[in-house]
């Protein structure tokens, strides 16, 4: 069974009187271990497609199927005439927590807690005891090679190492996907392609692993490019590493 | 569990992060928690001494004298201009009563009191009557109080406070020795037991109680006489007071729609005014506490605004990595009610320091059940200043809020 899948997923945003129909009707499907890169243009709809992946936000309506988690389901809705078919605020919470790992352009670290607090967080919320959840966040800082970094708070690490605290963040609950939302974009090109060595490195050691970006040879790192356009995929093709 | 207490954690790191500005915030919950506490505190200690101050007063006893105790300011010349308390009333009001079982005239004046060289200066002089001892609960120490035989005939005796014994007789027995009252002989016959000071101000024990006609006979004309009057037994105070009344009102050859131009006066009306001053300064504490508190209050949800608005990205990270809404809710909540705990504990520790000073001149006790008050409301002031601004944290859109810089 595939990892996850989106079937006739549509997002309106009422804005005002104004509806802007962010995901027109997105069919989708991604299987496990897959590397798969979104591209397209602002405003193609690529970052609500991450944000109804990542259960940040649900879909108006479709069906989302998360790691055989019915996240959101409408027949189902609209034949129980109930909530069933949709996650409360709680339930997206702890999927989040167990089954997504972020990592956004912004790096979107905690200030003022050390690199291992920041690693540490997603496991506070899953209900790990202290000593479990240290030793789990070393381990995912060690698998970013940060470990000696490990007590300096953001503000002493470079963007690079940054990132990479992130990452060991979004890796640390041993999620179903990995999403990586720009997650070279305010990184220089050598920093950015490290940051990308690393993401190859995991998917290749079994992760999976969503990457929205709107450069090309950053998508290339990925085996597989969907095109957004309009809130439509507009292509959807393997690339020479998926193909090779 | 674990999360909970890291969100208390994560809390007291906010607090700490910007000490100023949680120590102005709390200035407000300090001055409520320490009138609160004072106020209390002044209650318990006012309580405590009130009732032991009232008990020497006798229990059941009535006083007819010229002034009420607790007058109104417009009525002093109406009171003024009344006849004096005649000593023979007493007599006349024992003759004619079914319920009084006692009846005693007493006067007194301020007089240097000595004993070889040593003097004691303005000493209440109380002069009275053998039934005193029968209407007060004056305890005696040692010796006795002065018979029927040398009340008649103006017996040179004295039974004194426990100051005099001390003052005047630091080392020997003043039993049998001859003091000196307005340069006139009395000789001790008995000693009171220590009383301690009225209301904790004035001194009870500084007192030399004699024969009303001995007085009489040292000072001349007596002034302002009190006759005090205890009931028999099976009759109430009430009922006592009433054919005192209705005694008096015939003595006084009063018609009946003429008011009465004496007073009755008894313990009920200290307890009454006590009463009053009691509510006065409750009303007045709990004013500034629920003042405080309020102004507290909304600097603690001011804050609280701040904090939630500074930190929206924080609650979105903190979100996007699976926090749920009442984990938020709990964090920010308690980082209100750590202020306001904080606040409550500091006005405690002032209130023990101020309570430790005010203890050197008067009954004053911060008792454990204000100190549990004291706190519970500061907590209260946390929860309910907090619970608004925690709540708008816990319902922050995780995507907005990730995304506010």
């Amino acid at each position: 069974m595939a990892l996850l899948e989106l079937k006739k997923v549509t997002k309106v945003y009422q804005i005002g009187t104004v509806a802007v129909h962010a995901l027109r009707g997105i069919d989708l499907t991604v299987e496990k271990n897959e590397y798969l890169s979104v591209m397209g243009p602002s405003g193609s709809g690529k970052s609500t497609l991450m944000n109804v992946i990542g259960c940040l936000d649900t879909p108006t309506s479709g069906t989302y199927i998360l790691d055989g988690k019915t996240v959101h389901n409408d027949e189902k809705k609209a034949a129980e005439n109930s909530t069933n078919g949709m996650l409360s605020d709680d339930d997206l919470a702890y999927v989040r927590n167990q089954k997504i790992g972020f990592v956004f352009q912004t790096f979107n670290l905690l200030p003022r807690i050390t690199a291992l607090h920041n690693v540490e967080l997603p496991l506070i919320y899953a209900g790990f005891h202290k000593k479990e959840r240290i030793e789990m966040a070393k381990e995912a800082l060690r698998k970013v090679n940060l470990i000696d970094r490990m007590h300096h708070q953001p503000n002493e690490l470079s963007g690079g190492q940054r990132q990479r605290v992130a990452i060991a963040r979004a890796l640390v609950n041993n999620p179903s996907i990995i999403l990586a939302d720009e997650p070279t974009g305010n990184l220089d090109s050598k920093t950015s392609q490290e940051i990308m060595q690393l993401l190859d490195e995991l998917q290749a050691a079994g992760n999976t692993i969503v990457l929205v970006t709107h450069e090309t040879d950053i998508a290339n790192h990925a085996h597989r490019v969907v095109h957004f356009l309009d809130g439509l995929i507009a292509s959807d093709e393997q690339t020479l590493k998926g193909k090779g | 569990m674990g999360q909970l207490f890291e969100s208390v954690v994560m809390a007291v790191k906010a607090i700490f992060q910007n000490k100023t500005r949680a120590f102005l915030t709390m200035l407000g919950i300090i001055i409520g928690i320490l009138s609160v506490s004072l106020m209390g505190t002044a209650i318990s200690g006012i309580d405590q001494v009130f009732e032991k101050s009232i008990e020497s007063m006798g229990q059941d006893v009535l006083y007819v004298e010229k002034f009420p105790w607790f007058m109104m300011n417009d009525d002093w010349w109406e009171y003024r201009n009344r006849p004096n308390i005649e000593e023979e009333y007493a007599q006349q009001i024992l003759d004619r009563s079914s319920t009084i079982a006692f009846a005693s005239p007493s006067s007194s004046r301020r007089a240097d009191v000595k004993y070889g060289t040593q003097a004691v200066e303005a000493v209440e002089i109380n002069g009275t009557t053998w039934q005193e001892a029968f209407i007060t609960s004056v305890k005696l120490e040692s010796g006795r109080f002065f018979s029927e035989l040398e009340d008649r005939y103006g017996t040179r005796v004295a039974v004194i406070g426990y100051d005099i014994k001390k003052n005047l007789f630091p080392d020997e027995d003043p039993l049998g020795n001859y003091i000196m009252i307005n340069g006139n002989k009395f000789r001790v016959i008995g000693v009171i037991a220590e009383q301690g000071k009225f209301l904790g101000l004035m001194s009870m024990d500084n007192i030399v109680t004699v024969p009303l006609k001995a007085m009489k006979s040292v000072f001349g004309r007596l002034r302002r006489i009190s006759i005090s009057v205890r009931p028999k037994e099976g009759y109430t105070v009430d009922q006592a007071k009433e054919e005192l009344t209705f005694i008096m009102r015939g003595l006084r050859k009063l018609k009946p729609r003429e008011a009465d131009n004496f007073a009755i006066n008894q313990q009920e009306a200290f307890r009454q005014q006590f009463s009053n001053i009691r509510f006065a300064i409750s009303a007045v504490g709990l004013g500034i506490t629920a003042l405080s508190l309020i102004v507290g209050g909304i600097g603690i949800m001011n804050i609280m605004f701040v904090s939630v608005r500074e930190r929206t990205k924080e609650i979105g990270i903190r979100k996007a990595v699976g926090a749920k809404k009442s984990i938020i809710l709990f964090q920010f909540l308690s980082e209100a009610i750590i202020i306001s705990l904080i606040g409550g504990i500091i006005g405690i520790l002032i209130t023990v320091a101020l309570v430790g000073v005010v203890q050197k001149f008067f009954v004053a006790q911060l008792s454990f059940s204000l100190v549990l008050i004291s706190l519970s409301v500061a907590v209260l002031t946390g929860i309910i200043s907090g619970i608004v601004p925690a709540n708008q944290a816990a319902r922050l859109n995780p995507i907005d809020a990730i995304r506010y810089e």
